[in-house]
């Protein structure tokens, strides 16, 4: 605050002086930054009303990509789409719950709570290859670990063909997805319940709060910026999902679990549509950042 | 500490308290056999991969493997150059960050909410996007297979992340610290440099952690920028290990093992360094 | 001694046959697929034209005025691991001392992800000066943006080796483009000792005997056919091969590359003909859910009697000590005698090396790409990973007999239509695949098969 005073009563050199530090601090920042994202954005922005194939001439053609991704059922826009809000879904509500809970369980202290926590975060470190390997051998339908543990249990006709029928093929996705990432979500989030003072902690349990009760209501409100975080890396990561999916299912059976990445690159690189490719990147922005500016807003209604 | 103590005493209620362990090395068990599943991987054959013997020991354990997997798959040299490339992006990243976040978070001025807007817009950002555009301008500048050719569009792309993570750790140091400085006769050159920045420590092994994740198993970028295999990373070099037509699995396994089992025991090393700098960040604050 | 009459034969063959021809050259008999070639020129300037000249001339004079020591960049998919990787050391190194003063710069990228990687180097005018590339659609849509090199001169020097049909799936516009490498056609695989379980000695020649065939082996519990539905190009080796047994290759190819409808009844009863092997359970119902890695080795591991798939699985199939003696090749039977014959295939030289029209060594590239291309289909020949494409030389008897067998279909062959996925333009071929995946589930017949791919292509 008194900061901010002296340096209002300085003289206006002075605020030219602060402009430019301001200015040399963001410098690499700005650089890095407008270079190499945001001039590639506006190149696809550009080249999303265009009718291109990535190297020949391209043709103006207004806003006809952004119809046809809507009204061309064959492109599976809406499909995808589907799906990725299907994903950003089970985050928020199933992945980002088991997260925190183990935040929260190993906030307290536990015997062995930093090997808990080295191997909780391991899968997020472990190449997607190896995981969609893994899961694929989980879900082969004739020796995989699911099926025969079906059989096992005399549930054969619970069996499927886990990744190839149209019922099944999404759920296999988001299980993997949703499993490999609760890690990282942990580790924001026992970053935040570990910066909680533990005289609050302390405070509430003399007055006989239970250990359930001090997460709720003591740790949980101080930890919400990054609860809020959380959210928000886990829907753009939603939709912006893409591993996987190319691994375990291809966006098949017929092209029921598309996402919006595998789209964009089967039309930039496989279909050579380098313009329809451009308009689901800039869909895909604007969704992400839709979804980021409404979380936030609906974190801070709540507050 | 003797509050402490009675603290812990407290909460435990021992059925559940076992009951939580149960389930935390039930957890830790599921979260742990990736691990297994690759290493064995790495030792088998294409014939107990696909169908005779898929989650048990190798019933021969192929160590040739590891051999294909270094000498004609090259896995040592890709191995050094993401090493190279990630550690240079972090720290390039890590740089700007901070100084961008000292400048939006510590210094006052009008802009600085929407400046910090715009460059969370990069976290929404997907890279498959930006390949071709950067690609034409990296190859007018003739900027292609080299280092720099992959540093540069890493750090760019992990410092949205960077700089959130920073401005967590930076509105936490306390105003009256810049004040102090101030007095001391210290510029915001000397402020930022002397007391922010060794403040911010505890910041690096988060940011370096979640920049690692972006850096190394990144794939289109490295693919598509660097065309000699002098220049090829770990991902890319993994990748070409399977044919056109027919693929050798069991080398791939090797090759991820190589890639995967450095990373895992520098991240032990990394993840007891954050717990520290947390307990000592929750003391102080 | 049997391996010169079947080099022989596979040269006779092979003058014989036609190919398909992209860029719009009609799939016609040998002599009409060579009338193009020498007509279209005459008949269409395109603009770019004068600008190549211009520039063939340019490094032409420097090449001719001095030998220099020069070094050339190559990209192609021969990584570590794929089957062609001994050819194309073996023929480097033999250019090595062909060539002292050619230096080759060469790097091996994964298939799938060297298709992101070329596309964006040619984008970007950054691809090296000798590429590999797949024929037909994928090297047009370089060879439209005037990005290719054209190898009507050079050719010239090698018309005696490399027979011009074999240029077909790499001439635009009456220019050649591309050298052509191995070429490959589908085969039907067959586990001879399953066979033998129902009580076939032979893989059976007619369609009627093949179903019965097909419904001995489920009737002893045995799964006719594998195939991997998770990789649509597999399931396409099938219904392909139905289609042009039943509506004869020159209409199928007339649709793949000549831009003629879809609504064409033929294509939508065989398709319900291909539906019919599905629901009858021929397949087997694990395969929509597995990778053409996991089918191929349960295929290996005896689970099916026969696997459709190309002819590059010879060398896979006869390396492996247990199976070789089990497995034997053959063409899929006729399914309608009125319109197609045995001897239509589907299939044809695909792998083909370019050269950029960017390169500043472009006549010697391209004089370089020629005779490399010509070693690495010789060594590949002789691994078996596919049939030459060029005229083959030298002694051929240590062909693994799998090859030796596709080498005399392929000798006796009528015709050939180039895979589905190859011949179609990107846009047009990824709809295709999207309605063949569509068809494999039985979620459209085959009329809803032949009115989707007439809206839905441009």
């Amino acid at each position: 605050m008194a900061e901010n005073k002296t340096i209002q009563t300085k003289k206006s050199h002075k605020d030219f002086r602060k402009g430019l530090d301001i200015f040399l601090f963001l410098l690499p920042a700005i650089l890095l930054f407008v270079g190499i994202l945001i001039a590639p954005i506006i190149v696809s922005v550009y080249r999303s009303f265009q009718d291109w194939n990535g190297f020949s001439e391209g043709t103006f053609i207004g806003f006809e990509n952004y119809k046809e991704l809507f009204t061309n059922g064959s492109i599976k826009w809406m499909v995808a789409l589907k799906n990725a809000l299907i994903l950003a879904f089970f985050s928020v509500f199933v992945q980002l719950p088991i997260s925190l809970l183990l935040a929260l369980l190993l906030g307290r202290k536990y015997k062995g709570e930093r090997f808990f926590l080295s191997v909780y975060f391991m899968p997020v470190l472990i190449s997607t290859v190896v995981i969609g390997q893994l899961w694929l051998k989980i879900y082969n339908p004739d020796y995989g670990l699911l099926n025969t543990a079906l059989d096992a249990l005399h549930l054969s006709d619970f069996k499927h063909v886990w990744v190839g029928e149209v019922e099944t093929a999404l759920g296999s996705v988001i299980v993997p997805t949703v499993w490999q990432y609760i890690g990282y979500h942990m580790l924001l989030m026992y970053a935040g319940v570990k910066g909680v003072s533990p005289d609050l902690r302390e405070a509430a349990m003399i007055d006989g709060a239970t250990n359930w009760q001090v997460d709720r209501y003591v740790v949980i409100p101080i930890i919400k910026p990054v609860i809020r975080t959380s959210v928000i890396f886990a829907v753009t990561g939603s939709l912006k999902t893409y591993d996987l999916v190319r691994i375990l299912t291809e966006g098949g059976p017929f092209q029921t679990t598309e996402v919006p990445s595998t789209l964009l690159e089967n039309m930039l690189f496989l279909r050579n549509r380098y313009g329809m490719g451009s308009t689901i990147s800039v869909m895909l922005i604007l969704l992400c950042f839709a979804f980021s500016l409404a979380i936030s807003a609906a974190f801070k209604e709540k507050d | 500490m003797q509050l402490e103590e009675r603290y812990t005493l407290k909460k435990s209620n021992p059925a559940i308290k076992v009951l939580v362990y149960i389930l935390l090395v039930i957890w830790a068990f599921i979260n742990l056999f990736p691990i297994y599943f690759m290493f064995t991987f790495s030792l088998k054959s294409n014939e107990e991969i696909f169908g005779k013997n898929i989650i048990g020991l190798p019933k021969e354990w192929l160590w040739s493997n590891y051999v294909s997997a270094m000498k004609t798959g090259n896995m040592g040299l890709y191995f050094f150059n993401s090493v190279l490339v990630t550690v240079f992006s972090i720290a390039i990243s890590i740089m700007a960050a901070m100084m961008a976040t000292y400048a939006l978070t510590r210094i006052k001025w009008k802009a600085a909410g929407f400046t910090n807007a715009f460059f969370m817009l990069g976290l929404t950002i997907p890279l498959q996007a930006s390949i071709v555009p950067v690609y034409v301008v990296l190859s007018k500048l003739h900027w292609l297979n080299h280092y720099s050719t992959l540093i540069i569009p890493y750090s760019a792309f992990t410092l949205s992340m960077s700089i959130l993570i920073c401005t967590g750790f930076m509105v936490d140091i306390p105003y009256d610290l810049d004040e102090a400085a101030r007095i001391d006769g210290c510029g915001l050159w000397g402020t930022f440099f002397r007391i922010i920045a060794p403040l911010l420590k505890p910041a690096l092994s988060t940011i370096g952690i979640y920049a690692f994740l972006q850096c190394w198993n990144e794939f289109m970028f490295a693919n598509v920028f660097i065309s000699d295999s002098k220049h090829r990373t770990l991902p890319v070099g993994i990748k070409a290990l399977s044919g056109q037509h027919t693929t050798d699995w069991g080398p791939i396994g090797a090759a991820l093992v190589i890639a995967t089992f450095p990373t895992l025991l520098v991240y032990i090393f990394l993840s007891r360094k954050i717990q520290d700098s947390f307990i000592a960040g929750a003391v102080k604050g | 001694m049997k391996m010169k009459r079947v080099v022989s034969t596979v040269l006779a063959g092979m003058m014989a046959f036609s190919l398909a021809a992209c860029g719009g050259a009609p799939a016609a008999q040998a002599p009409a697929a060579e009338a193009p070639a020498a007509e279209a020129p005459a008949e269409e300037k395109k603009e770019e034209a004068p600008a190549e000249e211009n520039k063939e001339e340019a490094p032409a004079e420097e090449a001719a005025a001095s030998d220099e020591p020069i070094t050339l960049s190559m990209w192609c998919i021969a990584t570590e691991s794929d089957s062609n990787r001994h050819s194309y050391e073996a023929a480097i190194a033999d250019m090595q001392e062909l060539y002292p003063n050619v230096t080759l710069e060469w790097e091996a990228f994964e298939n799938q992800s060297y298709k992101t990687k070329i596309k964006a180097a040619v984008s970007a005018d950054e691809m090296p000066d000798i590429f590999f590339t797949w024929s037909c659609a994928f090297l047009g849509d370089f060879v439209d943006a005037g990005k290719v090199y054209c190898l009507d001169d050079v050719y010239q020097n090698y018309k005696d080796e490399l027979p011009v049909v074999m240029l077909g799936n790499s001439t635009y516009e009456g220019k050649h483009y591309g050298v052509p490498l191995t070429m490959n056609i589908v085969g039907l695989f067959a586990n001879m000792e399953i066979l033998k379980e129902a009580g076939y000695d032979e893989i059976p020649g007619t369609y009627e005997d093949f179903i019965k065939c097909c419904d001995d082996l489920k009737a002893k519990g045995i799964i006719p056919f594998g195939c991997a539905g998770k990789e649509t190009w597999c399931v396409t080796e099938y219904l392909e091969s139905v289609i042009e047994k039943s509506i004869g290759a020159e209409e199928l190819n007339d649709v793949f590359v000549n831009g003629a409808t879809w609504k064409n009844q033929g294509i939508a009863d065989a398709v319900d003909t291909f539906q019919e092997l599905v629901t009858n359970g021929y397949f087997d119902p694990a395969g929509i859910g597995l990778t053409n890695d996991e089918v191929k080795a349960n295929f290996m591991a005896g689970k099916y009697a026969f696997y459709m798939n190309g002819t590059w699985n010879c060398a896979d199939f006869a390396a492996d000590e247990n199976f070789k003696d089990k497995v034997k090749v053959s063409e899929f039977p006729v399914i309608n005698a009125d319109k197609a014959k045995l001897g239509q295939l589907i299939g044809g030289p695909s792998d083909t090396l370019a050269v950029a029209a960017s390169s500043p060594n472009a006549e010697r590239a391209a004089d370089y790409a020629m005779e490399l291309g010509k070693y690495i289909c010789h060594y590949g020949y002789l691994d078996g990973c596919g049939l030459p494409a060029w005229t083959p030389y030298g002694d051929t008897s240590a062909v693994n007999e799998l090859t030796q067998t596709v080498a005399d279909i392929v000798a006796n062959a009528d015709s050939m239509v180039l895979f589905g996925d190859t011949a179609q333009n990107a846009d047009d071929a990824n709809t295709y695949l999207s309605y063949v995946d569509q068809v494999y589930g039985c979620q459209i017949d085959g009329k809803g098969f032949i009115e989707g791919l007439a809206n839905d292509i441009r």
